[in-house]
């Protein structure tokens, strides 16, 4: 029998929040993260909603406990203050008092910095210290940078498959850990806003020049966020032996493809249905068990459709209370998995269901619509996270209350 | 499996293939007729690295003689750098206005692996990692993972490619020779940096034996930025006295020490490098485990690739294989003849 998979420490950076505390702080607020870019050089600032950190990258080194420094990019600082909360949250202060691996996920690596000395670095012409940032262009570098400054020296490895990236790299710790192969990882991803990104998606006329609308008739696209998330997951063995204090079981998951379209889910939401059946069925745990599920709902026309009708598929007339938060911290790409699995943990520590803020209209395919309204005092037990990418790429998590 | 490569890797016999090989420090892939391969209305959207990736997994799946490729896992340093050199210079050139999404969604690093599951129709599992000497190396693991749960089969592989912008850039910091070198004597060459590479190199894994098996892999370590004592061990502990010793030796001398770490494990037996053949990359140990594969299977080296190389005189039963990607991420493998 594999071992149960624990979370034990968990970190975060958003436009709402610095820390896990400041996040819950605006959840209960309901305070979104979304705004207007104050750092991205980009045409679409005063045009396109973003969620971003509310922090130039200059003083995040303080957060990221670092002196300034060269080659450091956004992404690996977003990434550095999230580990360094993760890690302080579990009790770690050596990541080398136990074999402990670390897998991060990140989209674009530190596209945010390149892009902008891109032209310098391909200039015969041009040197000088923008040389720094020639290989942080890689998602490897962050994990990298961060692996060496927390002291991480058993696995690495980085996950990119778009928006899912953190789930899977939360769902490949798992797996080591059930195999054996590691007591500790430590999982999650980064992600800053770059202009590469903001262009990409608007090419794809898929951005909301509204603050992003999930589940809504009228909604027309999703906004960019950045940030980042670990969670520490340790083996059950470990974590008694540990003494580590639980938040949490990371109790299933599933990965599946749709083969459908590169961009796009299907209509009827195969992959959704399939990859959040699966995740329950290794949970263990019954429809009726699920008590709360915190949707993609990237708010694009094709995405809320497909997964609404994956909703109304698995659970028929009983679909259970569902979110999306990305009107509170934008999509964050490759640290959305992440950041969402934290959500859940706060839902179920706080017994509450988090809204879906800017939804006004229920959707015409649609029977069922999002909470809109903070829910206070629920028993949270079990969380279905959502997170589906480009390629096809689904992943569901399924985060469970501790009971012993 | 399959490989695209610099060398004539892709279709016909590989022991009567040539040695190509360039004096531009660039060993660029032989790239093959995609047509048998992918549609031609697909095929002329896509980008190099994607038609390579694709085409080495589709000729991967038909040479497992598996009707599905189950689940998928690759790994890939830099995905389509072509595609995303192309889509920074367009958000500068058009004002960041009127874009064509296309090169945005194939710079994805994970948009290989969609465009084999969608032609495959194959719904499983699906993973890419992009951790520069340790993306395929990670996707070799995620498969074993995979296979040890239970999954019969899995679609393994990595892709790279090189551009004339990424191998500017990356003679910035000291990546590729300074002289021009004829890339057949790479491993002899001994000087600061090594020569670019290229290529797009996928396995069917299995967990049992098969007829068409090439090789059972039965030890695989990865290391990151080890220590000398550490890198040792670990060597050491791989295997007693393995027949054959495939190595990533690339002629550059700031890391060498990594290699005649190895020699000091192993004197005495054979070992052949790789590099000369497909360049440096990030996810050349694909390529290194393709070769060494074969030579486990077929008992026999090409001889043009090998000249200096004795014939075989006794079988090959064990291969061990080690690489490392500028000193940083650190694999070694122990092949088996099955």
């Amino acid at each position: 029998m594999a071992e149960r998979v624990f979370i034990t420490g968990i970190g975060m950076i958003t436009a709402i929040g610095d820390n896990v505390a400041g996040n819950l702080r605006n959840l209960k607020a309901q305070q979104s993260g979304l705004g207007y870019s104050q750092y991205v050089d980009t045409i679409h600032k005063n045009v396109l909603p973003v969620a971003e950190v509310k922090h130039p990258s200059e003083s995040l080194f303080a957060l990221a406990g670092i002196p300034e420094k060269e080659g450091f990019t956004r992404t690996t600082l977003l990434g550095l203050a999230a580990m360094r909360e993760a890690l302080k949250d579990a009790g770690i202060t050596d990541v080398q008092s136990a074999p402990t691996g670390f897998i991060n996920a990140s989209t674009v690596g530190g596209m945010c910095d390149t892009e902008k000395l891109y032209f310098d670095i391909i200039d015969p012409e041009k040197t000088g210290s923008f040389l720094q940032y020639i290989d942080t262009l890689d998602c490897a570098d962050c994990t990298q940078r961060i692996a060496d400054i927390v002291g991480f020296n058993e696995h690495i490895a980085t996950i990119s498959t778009a928006c899912s990236s953190s789930a899977n790299a939360l769902m490949f710790g798992a797996r080591m850990i059930k195999q054996g192969m590691l007591p500790r990882v430590v999982c999650g991803g980064t992600e800053a806003l770059t202009r590469f990104t903001l262009n990409g998606f608007n090419s794809l006329k898929n951005v909301d020049k509204q603050f992003c609308r999930p589940f809504d008739q009228q909604r027309t696209g999703l906004n960019l966020g950045e940030g980042a998330a670990y969670l520490v997951l340790e083996s059950e063995s470990f974590a008694k032996a540990n003494g580590s204090r639980i938040l949490a079981e990371l109790s299933g998951y599933c990965n599946t493809n749709e083969a459908f379209h590169p961009t796009s889910p299907s209509p009827d939401g195969d992959g959704a249905y399939e990859a959040m059946k699966a995740a329950l069925a290794m949970s263990g745990r019954s429809l009726e068990e699920v008590s709360y599920i915190n949707v993609h709902g990237t708010a694009t026309l094709n995405n809320d459709i497909s997964e609404g009708k994956a909703l109304e598929r698995l659970f028929g007339d009983k679909v259970p209370l569902f979110s999306s938060t990305k009107p509170f911290t934008g999509h964050t790409l490759a640290a959305a998995g992440a950041i969402e699995a934290i959500y859940a943990i706060l839902a179920i520590q706080h017994g509450m269901i988090f809204p879906n803020l800017h939804f006004t209209e229920r959707m015409e395919e649609l029977n069922i619509s999002p909470v809109t309204e903070l829910i206070a005092d629920y028993p949270v037990k079990n969380v279905i996270s959502n997170s589906f990418g480009f390629g096809g790429n689904n992943a569901s998590l399924v985060i469970s209350k501790y009971e012993g | 499996m399959a490989a695209i490569s610099p060398q004539p890797t892709f279709d016909g016999d590989i022991l009567s293939a040539p040695l190509i090989h360039t004096d531009r420090n660039l060993l660029a892939c032989i790239e093959p007729d995609y047509k048998p391969f992918i549609p031609g209305n697909s095929l002329r959207r896509m980008s190099r690295v994607l038609k390579m990736g694709l085409a080495a997994a589709l000729k991967c799946t038909a040479d497992s003689g598996l009707d599905t490729p189950g689940p998928i896992i690759t790994g890939t340093g830099k995905g389509s750098l072509q595609d995303t050199e192309k889509f920074i210079k367009e958000i500068v050139e058009y004002k960041e206005t009127a874009l064509n999404p296309t090169p945005f969604i194939q710079s994805t690093y994970n948009s290989v692996n969609g465009l084999i599951a969608l032609q495959q129709k194959c719904t499983a599992y699906n993973n890419t990692f992009v951790h520069r000497g340790f993306s395929f190396e990670n996707a070799l693991l995620d498969s074993i993972m995979l296979i040890q749960d239970g999954e019969p089969h899995t679609l393994t592989g990595a892709f790279e490619e090189i551009t004339t912008e990424h191998f500017y850039i990356k003679s910035r910091i000291g990546f590729w020779k300074n002289e021009s070198i004829n890339s057949a004597d790479l491993c002899q060459h001994l000087s600061p940096g090594s020569i670019a590479g290229e290529g797009a190199t996928f396995f069917t894994l299995t967990g049992t034996p098969s007829a068409h098996s090439y090789a059972a892999i039965s030890g695989f370590r990865m290391l990151y930025k080890p220590t000398k004592e550490k890198l040792n061990a670990a060597l050491k502990a791989m295997s007693i006295q393995p027949d054959l010793i495939i190595s990533g030796r690339n002629g550059d001398s700031n890391y060498e020490h990594f290699y005649k770490e190895l020699d000091s494990c192993y004197p005495g037996i054979p070992q052949l490098g790789f590099k000369h053949l497909c360049g440096e990359y990030d996810t050349a140990s694909a390529f290194g485990l393709w070769l060494a594969a074969q030579i486990i299977k077929t008992q026999q080296i090409a001889e043009q690739w090998f000249p200096q190389q004795q014939p075989l005189t006794t079988p090959v039963n064990s291969i061990l294989f080690y690489n490392h990607f500028y000193g940083e991420q650190h694999v070694m493998l122990l092949l088996e003849r099955v």
